[in-house]
């Protein structure tokens, strides 16, 4: 019985490795075609950006389409606010208030000059970036402002999200 | 009159087909079931099919017609792929040639642009008719699958939106990439994995050049492709189901009936058999009165459906000139900034449905982009193991058994008209609401 059996194993052996050897090449074919897809160098546009001598910041506000960030100026203090909305990555757009008011952003004051509207789907933002109405589900992201320590000029890093409370203040 | 290609050279036998192709006039029944028999598309078609099942007014012949709009998409679709660069610093450039430069250049994008368009609604009138006749249901027939093809046919349906939407982009105009842009930003909309989904899809952080050849892939091969397999799996399974619901419908009589005694019975088209059939009893559907050789009369009507569905594209590709907005520029959002029309009721919801519940925000993008959306199709799918309504109820246009759930289905259908036709016709810059007739105000410009 056991003689009969055995060339049956055997075959069955070799058609189950045979299949699973084809299974597994396809398998491994799939997952390193997929995996080559996931990037491993970003060309993307770096992260950190210099913007130019902080002269060149008038006081009130200065939209940077390149870095889709709206930097403002009060006297020798700077912030920076990302102008990407919080719902699906429009661009908002600037209104200027009529009568400028003042708020209380995470315990500085901000002198609030202007507010913040999304084309895409409606969202608005008051000028420090807190969403107030439409779908927006959080507040505009605010960035680190840094100086140059080569050239002084104004550097941002797009990767480096700061409290409300963050200014860059010039000696 | 007897054509050429009918002049039998070689003496009959069963089994023996003289013909190469197919006899589109066949003399006898056993020339039209030899026809099936010995053509490529033997598993298309069956050698006879109940008239019910043909008539225009039952489906419609919708089906066919998202067929022919396919094979018109990829007719159209093969030169623009010798006059298309997908690269992103001359996809626009190229696209721009198409339409002024090249010779019926923009007549071939118009057929394109147009057959794909009118896919997109062909194919959902398809599902629901389907639907609404219950003709995901199976019948009498022994071994039936209908559920299987329709859960085949909802994958279509969400393969012709992708390739439709990957189709959007490769202008590389202002129109598609915030189309773009909005809809792959309901991706990273995911909790957790969400940024991580959308950088897989647009090959990096930013819609650029990798965005473009992904799209671009997809468009041309793969979905193609893949729509390709699933549409003759697709007819092949109705095919093995028993042709549509509507013919199992005309034959759930459940007594059989005598009937004249036919000269032929169907296996006898085979060569099994000949003379009279031996039964002179049958089901309705059997019965001679009741069905037709496929061919030529279901060649003839599908080759009506095809042709006209040709014509009228090519008629409009005429009049109806494609759009060409700025290039991309992804400093400078659109206001307003729509997605193409067919995800417009979806950028409705999206807009409407951000959750808040004290401090926790669930964003309106994961609500109405990723959530609603997936129950939904989660429902579509699994709809025939859902409904228990009786078989008598498949096949039918609006059966009494099943009222209440082709009510409810109409309504969410109507549901999502309304919501395109307000994302269409009403909504302006910022996204707020206008009339259709009124005026939008003056936008002033950036900052």
């Amino acid at each position: 019985m056991s003689d009969n059996k055995q060339p049956s194993d055997r075959r069955d052996f070799l058609l189950k490795l045979g299949a699973g050897a084809g299974v597994a090449a396809i398998g491994v074919q799939a997952a390193a075609s997929l995996r080559s897809l996931v990037p491993n160098v970003s060309y993307d546009a770096p992260t950190t950006v210099k913007l130019g001598p902080p002269s060149d910041f008038p006081d009130g506000l200065k939209f940077l389409p390149d870095e889709r960030v709206l930097v403002f100026r009060d006297g020798n203090t700077f912030h920076a606010i990302s102008a990407v909305c919080t719902h699906l990555g429009c661009t908002v757009r600037a209104e200027a208030l009529p009568n400028p008011q003042t708020t209380d952003a995470a315990g500085t004051t901000l002198r609030l000059t202007h507010r913040f509207l999304c084309p895409c789907h409606g969202s608005q933002y008051k000028g420090d970036g807190t969403n107030v109405s439409g779908p927006a589900p959080k507040p505009l992201a605010w960035f680190r402002l840094m100086l140059a320590p080569d050239d002084g000029q104004l550097v941002i890093d797009l990767a480096d999200e700061v409290g409300r409370d963050f200014r860059l203040t010039l000696g | 009159m007897t054509l050429p290609s009918f002049r039998r050279t070689k003496p009959e036998a069963p089994g023996v087909h003289a013909e190469r192709l197919w006899s589109f006039r066949p003399q006898s029944d056993r020339e039209a079931g030899d026809a099936v028999v010995s053509n490529f598309m033997l598993h298309w078609f069956p050698a006879k099919i109940s008239k019910a099942s043909m008539a225009w007014n039952y489906s419609f012949w919708l089906g066919t017609v998202s067929g022919a709009l396919f094979f018109l998409t990829i007719l159209s679709g093969l030169p623009l792929l010798f006059l298309y660069v997908p690269s992103v610093e001359r996809a626009y450039q190229s696209v721009k040639d198409i339409e002024f430069v090249i010779t019926f250049g923009s007549w071939i994008r118009a057929v394109h642009r147009i057959s794909a368009h009118l896919m997109v609604i062909v194919v959902a009138l398809h599902l629901i008719r389907v639907f609404v006749t219950g003709a995901y249901k199976n019948g009498v027939g022994r071994g039936q699958q209908r559920e299987l093809n329709w859960v085949i046919g909802v994958v279509m349906f969400l393969v012709t939106l992708f390739l439709s939407f990957t189709g959007y982009l490769l202008p590389w105009d202002q129109l598609a990439f915030w189309a773009v842009t909005v809809g792959t930003n309901i991706a990273s909309s995911i909790p957790a994995i969400g940024p991580a989904v959308r950088e897989l899809m647009i090959g990096g952080r930013n819609i650029e050049q990798a965005t473009l050849i992904r799209f671009y892939v997809l468009h041309v091969v793969f979905l193609p492709a893949g729509l390709g397999v699933l549409f003759a799996y697709h007819m092949w399974r109705v095919r093995k189901d028993g042709g549509l619901a509507r013919s199992d419908a005309a034959s759930v009589v459940e007594q059989p009936r005598t009937t004249d005694a036919v000269p032929t019975k169907t296996y006898t088209l085979l060569g099994v058999a000949r003379g009279t059939a031996p039964t002179v009893t049958t089901r309705t559907l059997e019965a001679a009165n009741t069905t037709v050789n496929a061919i030529p009369d279901l060649t003839r009507r599908a080759a009506i459906a095809i042709l006209g569905t040709i014509a009228i594209v090519s008629i409009m590709s005429v009049f109806i000139a494609s759009p060409l907005e700025e290039p991309a520029n992804a400093l400078i959002t659109p206001n307003p900034a729509k997605a193409p029309w067919y995800f417009l009721w979806l950028q409705e919801i999206v807009t409407d449905t951000t959750i808040r519940l004290g401090s926790f925000t669930l964003n309106g993008a994961f609500v109405g982009g990723v959530i609603l959306p997936g129950v939904l199709i989660g429902l579509l799918t699994f709809w025939p193991w859902i409904d228990r309504s009786p078989h008598l109820a498949a096949g039918v246009w609006l059966p009494r058994e099943r009222r209440r759930q082709n009510l409810v289905f109409l309504v969410l259908i109507l549901g999502v008209l309304a919501l395109t036709f307000v994302g269409m016709a009403m909504r302006g810059p910022y996204w707020h609401l206008y009339w259709p007739w009124e005026a939008w105000p003056e936008i002033p410009g950036r900052i």
